[in-house]
Formats: structure tokens, C-alpha cells, sequence
């Protein structure tokens, strides 16, 4: 790949130079993720509180869900954020056409994932376990049982919504790299959609554990 | 490439350890899941989640490559879960802790204390000397220093206290769980009032000294246990301990007057109706009513009835109010365990979470029918 290929990035004439731009993009870029952190910390703030107050009602509940799916899926993000990561490695080398796989590669995981979520909540909405008033399922005795299926879709059915903005900011990069917009000298958008990428893992590394193998 | 390119010496992942932490991070969850199917109790939990923490310091250090990133970013990332965690701690505190607050001082300290002798109902030579120990503070007053019953206030009480040099006449029986249980329940209607409120311990201890004052004490079956409701987990020191004691524990607590001086020491005896047993026995939500709510509510949930708040001086008052048909929190089922289980913050009305699903539907239905 020569330099000719490459669409030169020009960084914004506020900073004094790329490397500031890069810094001051990756630290916004990670405040941003502690306003993520927070805004799940509500949800499991909630799920701390009602398991809690109800352990015998968590525990019955979760017996409902299938942790074959929900370990697939741990094991399908967890390499998506392999590749993730080494497509922002390949990129950061100049390896382009690696990059490319790798983001392809990533993608596919991702559809993956919603493939098995959307098996799983068919299911689920077939059993009638479903949150609050919705919910119709009579296996389940106890009066408070539709709270953890509340619990379940609200912060499974976040991250979902993440991992669908992930899809959508990957296809955006991998557009742009196809497009040989990024170089070893430039790659911010990159490294920056790989952190959102690995955030949206970080917070699946807590759910599964938290609904599926509730002890 | 001039000043719009990048420095080259950012750290790049390769490609190994990319692979190797990818690796890892399916290895820990193949843990996470084999550990979730053995059985260890409460450490299942804490198992999954240091795994899971580990996992995520993997991701962060290494695939988002704060491991050689600038300092402050990992700082301000890892503030995020400091919040948390305050968010998380303070919002538990306040919710599983608030009965305790209502409640100090010895009440508290004798349901939080944990037993220091693995089995306290076998009789030891030390478990009889903290007795002894006891006895001159607990219980001189009447059973006297040797324990015949002829102590200083014995003379003005009928029936006269237990003579525990005397092989005959015990109420209950001279097996240590039975002295166990008058010192839990007390022996009414008579002046033998409850110790609940020593730490099972100590209750221990004064049982093998009083039995130790007359020759051959009986031995326990395991049947007695079951018949006296001990559990003889030793971490209860025979005893359940409660988490927060229950609402009829506090509210006799509270019929206590503070001290002769206290002017409004009659208002301390809350007036109440109980539910009778015939009433109790053929409705399981009357028995649940009687129980919890009964002492505050009083038996037709007419309210007015007064009571104190616990540790409060000067006392203050509460006035509980008559349940309402209309009330927004007797419309449904769900509604009155939502506010049951809260409670009331800041009043005197206790959260109170600890019924089964079918315990909540009986104390639903009684109440709506009162």
C-alpha cells in the first residue's frame, strides 16, 4: 500500500498536532464509556436489590433461561472482540486487507449473537415469560416472577441495542477502511469503535454469570 | 509524514497476545460456567464474579490496551466502577439495613452475636463458670446466691422462683433445652420474664450453671431439640438468628416503660385487641395478622392505636392510621406487598419482605376482609 493510496487525514487546527487530537479523541472516547458504565450501574443496581430481597424467586426464574445459548453467545462476543482487536491492530500496522477480514469477521459474530438472542426471546415470548403485566407463564408460582424477566429483557434488551450501534459504527469503519482512509498514521475511528466493541463485551462478561447461572 | 500523522511508538497488540488473551477469556468462561454446576452455596456467586472481573480486566488492560495507555484514562474508567460501587453499597445498605436502625443498643447486640462455643448446649466447665458470672447479675435478685429461690425479691412474688438445689417442681422440665426455653420465652403468667435478649450464649451458660446446682441434670434427646425449635446450627448458638428481629419482638420491646420518671411512661403500653385462637387457627392470615401487624394495626386495623419510636428521646410518638378500603396499597395484590415491603421510610412502618407467596396472598385476603 503506498502513501498515494492513503486519503491524508488532516487533524483539526485546534490542536497543536495528531498525536494531541488522538489523545484528546481517546479520553473523550472513555468518558463516554463511564457514562455507559453508569447507565447499565442502574440496572444492576436494581438486579442487586430484587436478588436481594427475592433469591428463592431469582433462583426459580433463571432455571427459564438456556444457558447453552447464553454460553454460545459469550464465546461469540468474546472472539468478535478478538477480532475486533486485531482488526485495530492491523490497521495501526497498515495491514488494510487483514483489517478488512478482521472487521468482516467481527460483523458476522455480531449477527451471530442477535441470531441467538432472537431464538432465545421467541422462546421466552412463546412461554409467556415475559416482563411485568405481560407476563402469562403459570410455571412459575411466585407472584413476583415477572420482575426478574423485567430485569432479564431491560438489560439484556440494552445491551442488544448496543451490540446493534456496534454493527452500525463497525460497518461504518470498515466502509472507510475499504475506502483506505486509515493508515499507521491515522486510525482513530478505529481504535475508538474497537473500545465501544469491547465495552459491549465487558457488560455480556457480567450478564451471563448474573441471569443464567444465578447459584 | 509531517505533523499530521501519529507517533509510531503507540503500542500495537500482537497478535499473540491477542490470541493468548483471547484464549484465556474462553478458558475463564468455560470455568464460569463448570463451577455454576457445583453446588457451594453462597461462594457460587463470588466465584462467578471474581471470574467475570477477571475477564474484564483482560478486555480493558489488554484489547482496549489500557495496560499502555495514558494513566488518567485508566483512572477515569475505573472511577465509573468506584460510583458504582458507592451506588450499588449505599442503595443495599439502606434497603436490607433500615429495620436494624429502628432498633439498638442490647435487642440488637444478642441477635448479632455469634456463638463462641461450637456446641453451647453441652455442658462445659467454662460455659458453667460465665454462668456463675451471669447468675450474679441476671437472676441473684430472685433465685438468690445460691440459687434456692429465696433471693431478695423472692418473698413478693407467687409463685415463688424456682429452688434450683431442688430436683423436683421444675415447670418445664431439667433437661438443658428446656431451661433453654423458659429462658427464651419466659414462663407467663408468672414473674419469669424472657431473656431473649441476652445472646443464646450466655442463655446457654446460665442454663448448665443452674443445672449444675442440683445433682444429676438430664440429658437431651435430639427429639428435645425438634420439640424445643433449637437449631443447632452452631452458628446460631442454638438459636436462629433473624436478621432483624421480628416486629413483635420490637413492639414488646417498646411496651417497656424507659424509666418510672418518664411522665408518659403509661402511653409505652400500646392498648391493643388480639385476634383470637380460634380465628387464628381456621385462617392462616388472621395467624400472619396476629403475628406482624396486630400490635400496631391493632386487631380490627382501626389505626389511633400509639406508638413510640425505638431509641428516640424524647420518646416520639407514632400514630398508625385505620386501613381504608379506598387506600391505593390494598387495590391489588401486587400493590400491597410493593408497600408492604418498603414499608414506610422514615416512619415507623418497618419494610418487611421475609413472607412466601402464599403467606402474602393469606395476610392479602384477611386484611382486605377486615
Amino acid at each position: 500500500m503506498s502513501i498515494e493510496e492513503t486519503t491524508v487525514h488532516h487533524h483539526a487546527h485546534h490542536f497543536a498536532s495528531a498525536d494531541d487530537e488522538f489523545e484528546a479523541a481517546k479520553q473523550g472516547m472513555w468518558i463516554f464509556l463511564v457514562t455507559e458504565v453508569l447507565m447499565f450501574g442502574g440496572l444492576f443496581v436494581a438486579y442487586a436489590i430484587f436478588r436481594g430481597l427475592y433469591p428463592e424467586m431469582f433462583h426459580a426464574a433463571h432455571q427459564h433461561l438456556a444457558v447453552n445459548m447464553g454460553a454460545t453467545n459469550t464465546v461469540v462476543l468474546i472472539t468478535s472482540s478478538l477480532t475486533m482487536a486485531l482488526a485495530v491492530s492491523s490497521t495501526q500496522k497498515g495491514k488494510r486487507d487483514h483489517a478488512i477480514i478482521y472487521l468482516v469477521l467481527t460483523l458476522l459474530a455480531a449477527c451471530c449473537f442477535l441470531v441467538i438472542k432472537y431464538f432465545e426471546y421467541t422462546h421466552k415470548f412463546h412461554d409467556g415469560l415475559l416482563p411485568g403485566g405481560l407476563f402469562t407463564n403459570t410455571e412459575l408460582k411466585d407472584p413476583k416472577s415477572p420482575l426478574f424477566f423485567s430485569l432479564y429483557f431491560m438489560m439484556t434488551g440494552l445491551h442488544g441495542i448496543h451490540v446493534l450501534i456496534g454493527m452500525g459504527v463497525i460497518t461504518w469503519i470498515l466502509r472507510r477502511t475499504v475506502r483506505h482512509e486509515f493508515s499507521p498514521g491515522y486510525y482513530t475511528p478505529v481504535e475508538l469503535v474497537g473500545f465501544y466493541w469491547h465495552f459491549v463485551d465487558l457488560v455480556w462478561i457480567y450478564l451471563f454469570p448474573l441471569l443464567y447461572l444465578v447459584g | 509524514m509531517g505533523s499530521n500523522t501519529q507517533k509510531q511508538h503507540h503500542h500495537i497488540l500482537s497478535t499473540k497476545v491477542a490470541l493468548m488473551i483471547g484464549g484465556t477469556l474462553l478458558v475463564l468462561t468455560a470455568v464460569t460456567v463448570g463451577v455454576a454446576h457445583i453446588d457451594l452455596g453462597h461462594f457460587n456467586f463470588f466465584i462467578a464474579m471474581a471470574v467475570a472481573t477477571c475477564k474484564a480486566l483482560l478486555v480493558a488492560l489488554f484489547f482496549m490496551n489500557l495496560i499502555h495507555d495514558r494513566p488518567e484514562n485508566g483512572m477515569i474508567f475505573a472511577t465509573s466502577f468506584l460510583f458504582l460501587a458507592i451506588f450499588v453499597i449505599l442503595t443495599s445498605t439502606d434497603l436490607f439495613f433500615r429495620g436494624d436502625v429502628y432498633v439498638k443498643g442490647p435487642l440488637m447486640a444478642a441477635v448479632q452475636t455469634q456463638s463462641k462455643w461450637a456446641k453451647p448446649w453441652i455442658s462445659t466447665p467454662e460455659l458453667v463458670a460465665h454462668g456463675k458470672e451471669l447468675y450474679s447479675v441476671q437472676c441473684v435478685a430472685c433465685h438468690g446466691v445460691e440459687g434456692k429461690g429465696n433471693g431478695p425479691a423472692a418473698s413478693a412474688l407467687t409463685p415463688r422462683p424456682r429452688n434450683f438445689t431442688a430436683t423436683e417442681g421444675w415447670k418445664k422440665g431439667r433437661k438443658p433445652t428446656m431451661v433453654f426455653q423458659v429462658l427464651r420465652d419466659g414462663l407467663p403468667p408468672s414473674a419469669m420474664a424472657s431473656y431473649a435478649t441476652l445472646p443464646p450464649d450466655d442463655r446457654w451458660a446460665l442454663t448448665h450453671f443452674v443445672l449444675s446446682l442440683a445433682p444429676q441434670p438430664e440429658v437431651d434427646t435430639p427429639a428435645d431439640f425438634v420439640k424445643g425449635n433449637i437449631n443447632t446450627n452452631p452458628v446460631g448458638g442454638g438459636e436462629k438468628i433473624a436478621r432483624t428481629i421480628s416486629i413483635g419482638q420490637a413492639m414488646a420491646q417498646m411496651a417497656i416503660p424507659r424509666s418510672p420518671s418518664d411522665e408518659n411512661a403509661h402511653l409505652d403500653h400500646p392498648k391493643f385487641d388480639r385476634i383470637s385462637e380460634a380465628v387464628q387457627a381456621s385462617n392462616p392470615g388472621a395467624r400472619l395478622y396476629e403475628e406482624h401487624c396486630v400490635r400496631c394495626h391493632g386487631a380490627k386495623g382501626e389505626g389511633g392505636i400509639k406508638v413510640h419510636a425505638l431509641g428516640v428521646y424524647p420518646v416520639a410518638y407514632v400514630t398508625t392510621s385505620a386501613f381504608k378500603s379506598s387506600s391505593e396499597n390494598l387495590k391489588s395484590i401486587q400493590a400491597f406487598i410493593h408497600f408492604v415491603t418498603l414499608g414506610l421510610p422514615g416512619e415507623l412502618m418497618p419494610g418487611y419482605g421475609q413472607l412466601s407467596a402464599s403467606e402474602w396472598k393469606d395476610l392479602y385476603q384477611f386484611i382486605q376482609n377486615r
